[in-house]
């Protein structure tokens, strides 16, 4: 059953790269139509997903290299499922948002349905090797999305993204072999992985080291350089599966791998994981702040949007992370409509330079709708109540306040400086005079903004009815800090440390109670 | 002496499938001497029928029940066979690509085959041999072959030049080899068989001798060079850019998997009273040929130095199989020569076409082919990319296999220089692909605009197409259908008596060590 | 009875001989010569080795006939190329060839 996530894509890619003579319009279509029953069979994964189970559902296991303990197997979680879901929507969103002129349409579409294809299957593996595999399958498909197709720089900001994913997969490889081999098991299967009774010092290391290699995918602070260039030079399209889908593979291997695999390093790191998370949302608020070009300051937003993730992740308590799960979402569709407008914006304007643009928001001869969805979207990401960004942020710090109060504080700052930089955006880019000289733009289409609309549709309705999200990541969510948490105080009481680093017990209590009465709470709030 | 007594013992039928490429060499040359310039149509699928041939009689020596032929001086044991093969493959491939290359240089078809058959031939045996006259008169007639064909287009001073740099450094360092071989028959007091020597070796002396160290150094010095590990390396940039292009595609598989086999079994039966040393020197010598391969590949501007040094890397990250010495070790070597033998074939194959094209093997004239040659670009593609470790190609899996085993012995230095360095090599051949691929119309290169169009009925180019798809095809399923490879791999390596002794023996050593430790950080309490 | 020894360090300092004119060389016959030397150090060690530790069987010395015979080999060889390389570049210094880094 999910196997055609993987299979529909990279047949359709195969078939886009092999038929020569297809016309532009013809493989427009054919990408569309492929990734339009990708999104289908995703819709029919939710109908058939049950909500009771919070383990693995609908696994699928086929030996492939038994030498290497490498084998085909998938699984599907809550947390699996709202990814691939993501993954799902945001392709065939940036396949419709794709130009019609493009050059080069079949490669161009045929690497796009490829890294879905990579993608998807790296959010279902249920083995490390394989979730290695299938994230290094992405890098090279993508490396010529940005090279080809984008716009200034962008082989030099190709190339900074290869490097960097590539150490990071070498890093994870490392991790995962040593993970495996020092618990002397010949077999990579996740399950057998989180069952490992490593020491403390061990674990620790292990996780620091993947840690690391998510890091730069997510990316956290110091590993972000490659952020900035990357999302800048890359066209829309890939921009918006760069920013809201790749991301969170970083994010998903965090949680998955190193929560999943080293909880107890992870009660550890966890109180410098949420400074470090605050660290990175203060970051990249303050430096969107200093950006002179609106795509730039989209791409730093996102830096600090994912640091929420990360401190819902180390708070540790199932509040938090039902809220990370979901902010991950979030940010993925937020992302994908600024992104996708940002770029609707040039193309019309022809610039992106906040000290030209001016007063699109006139009625007449601006872009009239292409604001107003842009003004949505930036009260999205600033997390403005009604909208899916406050719901999923507000679970965040609700639940790791009880935890870790300082980083949370400070984090809820950064969000009062993220509406900071978008109300400097919205105010030079839709308010203000519109000059007359310049103010003769192409109209914007009805199919140019489509995928804006959905986009738009699902925040705002995400929004209101934030249960239609929170109930699937929910289970999987609280199973995972429920399997943790004994096992953690387990631990740390076992060993009796002196200065116990965390102090495990209250917030789980505290969670347990808590969630219902925050939904109940965001239900009631529109 | 009874005659039935002999036969057996000679057991001739080990060395079948060298026999019948012998008897397929001497029928190319003969009938090229009677048909003259018109045998060129027929001979070199002459000899592609004698490898398949060959392939065919090495898959029913898998598993003989007495290997040990001539008296001890041939062994076709299962590892013998795997390498064999290899390089029988190697050179099969490498005749389809090299029919139109050398017909275009206006140079004689059948005796270009002939000194290639000759130097599979010594490959083979001395992927076999047991016995330090046979390795010495095998690994000669690789090497002298070698040089012939490198200088083989008479007329062109690069290949002149590249060959007698060849000649000189090979000639040296076989010399070095040779001295290392005369200390070891001294050392054991006049043995040449390998079995006997390590035994004489292990009766005279419990810990390493000094005359074995000098020994050991001097014959890996030979060995060294023949797998073109740093600093025994510098030889192969420069023969590798002035040599013709099939001709390197050999060189770079066929004698450098021969090269593996005879540093497994000599290594292996005849040093392990100094395992600890030649340990070491590989590991300096992987880790050196690991960094030094990448990171001077990133500068080259010619297509053939820049696999010459890639090669150079390639042949770091097998050490690391050799080094860890377990089966798994041993078994990812020879996957890993398996794999590596379709992309580098596949990667010269393009840059052969390239080059029969345009004339030129400058990265830079690479740029915006895929205008012109999507096919080719494609191809050359994938081999690059297999050769980076990008799944889900062939070399990925090489790669995890090798990395996978070196972890699982505990060489976790090696594996991370391993891993480091292949990020390293992911960006100059991405470079490459970037040139054909990234590059607008507009910046094209003038031998790319001047591109004639795809003739592939001119004389010789469907073989050379056949020997590209075979490779592109192995390079991309072999990854993802690997099974039955993994399984040959394993194999090879439990089905032989000697490395199944070794990695006993390596065991129980490893486990008396642990023992020790143990008792030691138990004897103070 | 001179001991062996004596015929060992012979042959190690002919074959030091060969690797200094090797590395100092300029003309490639030289070289060749050289290489030469280095193999005849090889033959004086097994012919000493075959003398005193195996008289019987004389391996060693068969050992010295194949290496003979391939140093002519390779020797032909080498000279072959040489003379080619003449035959292009007028020449036969080594510092001259300068086609290909070396």
């Amino acid at each position: 059953m999910l196997t055609p996530l993987l299979l529909i894509p990279a047949v359709g890619a195969i078939a886009l790269a092999c038929w020569s003579g297809c016309s532009a319009q013809r493989a427009r279509s054919l990408a569309l139509a492929t990734a339009g029953t990708t999104l289908l069979w995703t819709v029919w994964l939710f109908t058939q997903f049950d909500l009771t189970d919070p383990g693995f559902q609908m696994r699928e296991f086929l030996p492939w290299i038994p030498q290497l303990g490498l084998n085909y197997d998938l699984g599907l979680d809550g947390l699996s499922l709202l990814m691939v879901a993501l993954n799902s929507l945001l392709t065939w969103i940036a396949l419709w948002s794709s130009p019609t002129t493009l050059d080069r349409p079949r490669l161009f579409y045929s690497l796009m349905l490829l890294v879905s294809a990579g993608v998807a299957g790296a959010f279902l593996a249920q083995n490390l090797l394989l979730f290695f595999l299938l994230y290094e399958v992405e890098l090279v498909p993508l490396y010529l999305l940005v090279a080809i197709w984008g716009g200034e720089k962008k082989t030099y900001a190709a190339t900074k993204f290869l490097l960097y994913t590539a150490l990071s997969g070498a890093l994870m490889l490392a991790g995962f072999l040593a993970t495996v081999l020092l618990t002397d098991g010949l077999d990579f299967r996740y399950m057998t992985a989180m069952g490992q009774t490593l020491p403390l010092v061990a674990q620790t290391i292990l996780l620091g080291c993947l840690v690391v290699a998510f890091g730069i995918k997510i990316p956290l602070v110091p590993f972000h350089t490659w952020l900035p260039d990357t999302y800048v030079a890359a066209s829309t399209p890939v921009a918006m599966i760069l920013g809201g889908v790749l991301a969170k593979l970083g994010t998903y291997g965090l949680f998955r791998f190193g929560l999943g695999m080293f909880p107890d390093a992870w009660a550890l790191l966890a109180p410098y994981l949420a400074v470090w998370a605050a660290g990175g949302v203060l970051y990249g608020a303050v430096t969107a702040i200093a950006q002179k070009d609106i795509k730039r300051m989209v791409a730093y937003s996102s830096i600090g949007h994912m640091g929420y993730v990360l401190l819902g992740g180390a708070a540790l308590t199932d509040l938090a992370l039902t809220g990370a799960v979901t902010q991950m979402v979030s940010h993925g569709l937020i992302l994908a409509i600024l992104f996708h407008l940002v770029g609707l914006v040039e193309a019309k304007v022809g610039t992106r330079e906040l000290d030209v643009l001016n007063g699109l928001m006139n009625p007449i001869r601006g872009l009239p709708m292409t604001s107003a969805l842009l003004v949505l979207g930036g009260m999205a990401s600033a997390g403005i109540p009604g909208l899916m960004g406050f719901v999923t942020e507000f679970l965040v710090f609700q639940g790791s306040y009880a935890t870790y109060p300082i980083p949370t504080l400070l984090a809820v700052t950064g969000t009062g400086l993220t509406a900071v930089y978008f109300i400097i955006l919205l105010n030079r880019t839709c308010f203000g005079r519109l000059d007359n000289a310049i103010a003769y733009f192409p109209k914007v289409s009805f199919t140019e903004q489509f995928p804006a609309l959905i986009l738009a549709t699902l925040i705002l309705f995400l929004g209101i009815q934030p249960n239609w999200l929170v109930k699937w990541g929910e289970p999987t969510a609280s199973s995972m800090v429920a399997l943790l948490l004994p096992r953690s105080v387990e631990v740390i009481a076992g060993d009796r440390a002196p200065t116990s680093p965390v102090a495990l017990e209250t917030p789980a209590d505290l969670s347990h109670k808590a969630l219902p009465i925050a939904v109940a709470g965001l239900k009631s709030l529109p | 002496m009874d005659f039935s007594a002999l036969a057996a013992q000679l057991n001739a039928g080990a060395i079948l499938p060298e026999g019948i490429v012998i008897i397929t060499l001497i029928t190319v040359l003969v009938g090229d001497l009677i048909g003259g310039r018109a045998s060129s149509r027929w001979t070199p699928y002459l000899a592609i029928a004698g490898l398949f041939a060959a392939i065919v009689a090495l898959v029913y020596q898998w598993d003989t029940a007495n290997p040990i032929a001539f008296l001890g001086g041939f062994n076709s044991d299962a590892l013998s066979v795997v390498f064999r093969g290899i390089i029988v493959l190697s050179a099969m491939i490498t005749v389809p690509m090299s029919i139109r290359y050398v017909e275009q240089s206006g140079t004689s078809l059948a005796e270009f085959i002939v000194i290639l058959m000759t130097a599979t031939l010594g490959g083979m045996v001395l992927s076999g041999a047991d016995e330090l006259v046979t390795i010495f008169v095998a690994l000669e007639t690789l090497s002298i072959s070698s040089y012939l064909l490198t200088g083989y287009m008479k007329r062109d001073p690069r290949s002149n030049e590249a060959a007698l740099k060849y000649l000189l450094i090979g000639a040296a360092s076989s010399a070095i080899f040779l001295y290392g071989v005369s200390l070891l028959y001294g050392l054991s007091g006049g043995q040449t068989r390998l079995s006997a020597i390590a035994a004489q070796l292990a009766a005279d002396s419990s810990d390493a001798p000094i005359g074995l160290v000098v020994a050991l150094v001097f014959v890996i010095a030979g060995i060294a060079f023949k797998i073109a590990a740093v600093p025994f390396h510098q030889w192969t940039p420069d023969v590798y850019e002035g040599s013709p292009t099939p001709v390197v595609a050999f060189l770079s598989v066929g004698s450098k998997a021969a090269g593996f086999a005879l540093a497994i079994r000599l290594l292996v039966s005849v040093f392990p009273l100094v395992s600890e040393q030649w340990h070491f020197v590989f590991t300096a010598l992987a880790i050196l040929s690991m960094v030094l391969g990448n990171v001077v590949a990133l500068a080259q501007t010619s297509m053939k130095r820049l696999l010459a040094y890639s090669s150079i890397a390639q042949a770091g990250f097998v050490m690391i199989g050799l080094i860890v010495g377990t089966e798994a070790g041993y078994a990812s070597m020879v996957f890993y020569l398996l794999v590596y033998l379709f992309m580098n074939l596949g990667g010269f194959t393009c840059v052969i076409l390239f080059s029969l094209r345009t004339g030129t093997d400058q990265i830079s004239e690479y740029s915006g082919l895929y205008q012109k040659d999507p096919l080719l670009t494609l191809g050359l593609s994938i081999c690059l990319l297999s050769l980076g470790g990008i799944p889900p190609l062939a070399g990925f899996f090489g790669k995890l296999y090798i990395f996978w085993a070196g972890w699982q012995a505990g060489a976790y230095g090696l594996v991370l220089v391993g891993l480091i360095t292949s990020v390293i090599s992911i960006y100059y051949y991405i470079r490459v692909i970037k040139m054909m691929v990234v590059k607008e119309p507009q910046e094209m290169s003038d031998s790319v605009k001047n591109y004639p169009p795809m003739r592939w009925n001119l004389p010789g180019m469907r073989p050379l197409q056949v020997s590209l798809v075979v490779a592109l095809v192995a390079t991309s399923l072999a990854g993802i259908l690997s099974n039955p490879l993994f399984t040959l791999a394993n194999d090879s390596i439990t089905h032989t008596p000697l490395l199944k002794a070794a990695i006993a023996e390596q065991a129980a050593a490893m486990v008396s060590h642990t023992e020790t430790v143990e008792t030691i950080a138990i004897a103070p309490q | 009875m001179i001991q062996l020894e004596y015929f060992l360090l012979l042959a190690a300092a002919l074959f030091c001989i060969g690797i200094y004119g090797l590395v100092t060389s300029r003309n490639v016959i030289r070289v060749l010569m050289s290489i030469e030397l280095m193999l005849n150090a090889v033959n004086l060690n097994l012919m000493a080795f075959s003398n005193y530790l195996d008289p019987a069987s004389a391996t060693g010395q068969v050992f010295t006939v194949f290496v003979i015979t391939i140093a002519a080999a390779e020797a032909s060889v080498g000279l072959a190329i040489v003379l080619s390389i003449y035959r292009n570049r007028d020449t036969v210094d080594m510092e001259q060839f300068n086609l290909l880094k070396w």
